[in-house]
């Protein structure tokens, strides 16, 4: 600090605290890491205002309420729908029937998708053939084969567990096949050098390098089915909350298909929140995809 | 297929004749379908155990297939089926490549923009494609607007999401080399981060592409007076087993052949990559 200082004219000093010119070069502030605070904050903020833009615009009418109903209507509808009934059950119970026939497909996809996938995973000769029938029926989606069900089991429970099976079946029976050929032989074989028995083996070694990749399976099993019930409940449904939607729909009731919407959105999070939760707890060594 | 050589003393039993594995795989391969599809044909066509209407026999779905090309089914041929399936498809996917591809790559690169929009996208990417079906149709009515919007909806968020891996992708100090060399933040773009970020991003555009297919067959499944998921919709309330079965075909072929043309597009321009 070698600035003069005249404090006989009672002049304040010629202080400037040092600031690094700026240079090209360095991180501009929109290239900057944001704290985990920053990053709170301005997610509330970006929701709040996209909920406040959704409420001015239909408070002013811009778009008709008929075709997007203003937020709080939407919250309310969901508070009655609760316990008033609409098509023949309540919210509840829509959820209700819808989350039977996913768990229904679900659980048979894993019932046939698991053995098969860990036969074909286990044999080359089961493998070289099963898997081109496999690859031959996947380029056709799930949904497509929604009418020949309903040909097959009507308009009922049994096509949507049906076609819900089939979406289902898929990833449990891949990710079983990879839990099953990613177990390094040479683990095996060193375990045996160690003198592990099967059983043994099993429980050290197989498990633990299938267990994460099983879970992984499931749980893309189980976003499949749910997307694919909405889908075959927009088609052969009487309750669920597809049929809801649609038939809010057709009947211009906006704020009911809002709430079946966000009903389905935030289940199919659940559902894969649930799955991930419990592969940290069975498979707390694997890494999260 | 020396490392198959190594594998083979597991299975001594299975030595025999040293067949090369991929011509025993091929060879299981033709069995498998060949036995299903005489399997199907004896069910059918020549033991006739099941009637039709439940089950047609290939040589039924092969003569649909051919009827379908000539004559028009519901207003239109095959052709004009595909025409406007393809045409829904196409629309839908491509806005969503021009606005999901840029909104990733802003995500990864600017954080302040996916603190923002992270929660909202998060919050809409599990509502299901097929969801959206019943507001697209109460928004835009049913027709060409309402389908495509659903196949943006469904082709999108894989689009985002691997954009914005592949951009995350890219070593911060990579970027900080070539600002420090001088580039300007378009050089860097375009000589760092666009190579690195490439493949993923194509991986979402094909992600993206065969989704979008599925959720236009549901759209079309739901609403509307033609393309292919109406034709099998259609077939269905007429009771016309063998055009649904046709109709699935068509659907399967189409999606798979999109899918292997983007897979060579795709090898062709990652030749550089390894």
């Amino acid at each position: 600090m070698t600035t003069e200082t005249s404090t006989s004219t009672g002049r304040v000093p010629l202080q400037r605290p040092y600031r690094p010119p700026r240079k090209r070069g360095t991180t501009s502030i929109w290239r900057r890491g944001l704290s985990g605070r920053a990053t709170f904050v301005i997610g509330v903020a970006s929701s709040a205002t996209l909920v406040a833009v959704w409420h001015l615009l239909s408070a002013t009418a811009l778009v008709s309420p008929l075709l997007l109903p203003p937020p709080l209507r939407v919250a309310e509808t969901f508070w009655q729908f609760l316990t008033a009934e609409y098509l023949g059950e309540t919210l509840v119970g829509h959820t209700a029937a819808s989350m039977t026939i996913v768990a229904g497909g679900w659980l048979l996809g894993g019932l046939v998708g698991l053995p098969l996938g860990i036969l074909i995973g286990w044999s080359d000769r089961v493998r070289w053939l099963v898997f081109p029938l496999f690859q031959l029926l996947r380029p056709v989606p799930p949904l497509a084969w929604i009418p020949l069900a309903i040909v097959w089991l009507g308009i009922g429970d049994p096509a949507r567990i049906f076609v819900v099976f089939l979406s289902a079946v898929v990833p449990w029976t891949i990710n079983s096949m990879a839990a099953v050929s990613s177990v390094d032989p040479l683990l095996i074989r060193a375990a045996r050098t160690l003198g592990a028995g099967d059983g043994s083996i099993l429980r050290r070694v197989v498990i633990h390098t299938a267990t994460p990749t099983l879970v992984a399976g499931a749980r893309i099993a189980l976003g499949n089915a749910w997307t694919t019930l909405i889908a075959a409940e927009l088609l052969a449904a009487s309750a669920g909350l597809g049929f809801v939607a649609l038939n809010a729909s057709q009947t211009l009731s906006s704020d009911i298909l809002l709430v079946s919407m966000g009903i389905i959105g935030v289940l199919g999070a659940l559902f894969s929140a649930i799955l991930r939760g419990v592969g940290r707890a069975v498979a707390p060594w694997a890494k999260e995809a | 297929m020396a490392t198959t050589d190594v594998k083979a003393p597991r299975r001594a039993s299975e030595a025999g004749p040293a067949l090369d594995v991929r011509t025993r795989a091929r060879n299981h391969a033709i069995a498998s379908i060949g036995s299903v599809l005489l399997v199907w044909l004896l069910v059918t066509s020549v033991f006739g155990l099941l009637d039709p209407e439940t089950l047609p026999s290939p040589l039924d779905v092969a003569r649909a297939i051919a009827t379908l090309a000539v004559d028009p089914f519901s207003g239109s041929t095959l052709f004009g089926h595909v025409a406007s399936s393809v045409q829904r498809w196409g629309l839908g996917v491509l806005a969503a490549v021009l606005i999901g591809v840029p909104t990733g790559a802003l995500l990864a690169w600017i954080p302040p923009v996916r603190a923002a929009v992270t929660p909202v996208f998060e919050l809409l990417r599990y509502i299901p494609p097929f969801a959206w079906i019943p507001l697209a149709v109460l928004w835009f009515g049913a027709g060409l607007t309402a389908q495509s919007a659903v196949v943006f909806v469904a082709a999108f968020p894989p689009m985002v999401i691997n954009a914005q891996l592949g951009v995350a992708q890219v070593d911060p100090l990579l970027d900080k080399a070539a600002r420090a060399l001088g580039a300007s933040s378009a050089t860097t773009l375009a000589r760092v981060v666009f190579p690195v970020a490439t493949p993923s991003a194509l991986a979402g555009v094909r992600i993206g592409l065969s989704n979008g297919w599925m959720a236009l067959i549901g759209a079309e499944l739901v609403v509307g007076s033609e393309g292919l998921g109406f034709v099998i919709s259609q077939a269905q309330s007429n009771g016309e087993t063998e055009v649904i079965v046709a109709g699935m075909v068509c659907i399967g072929v189409l999606g798979m052949l999109f899918d292997l043309a983007l897979q060579k597009l795709s090898a062709r321009a990652l030749r550089w990559h390894a």
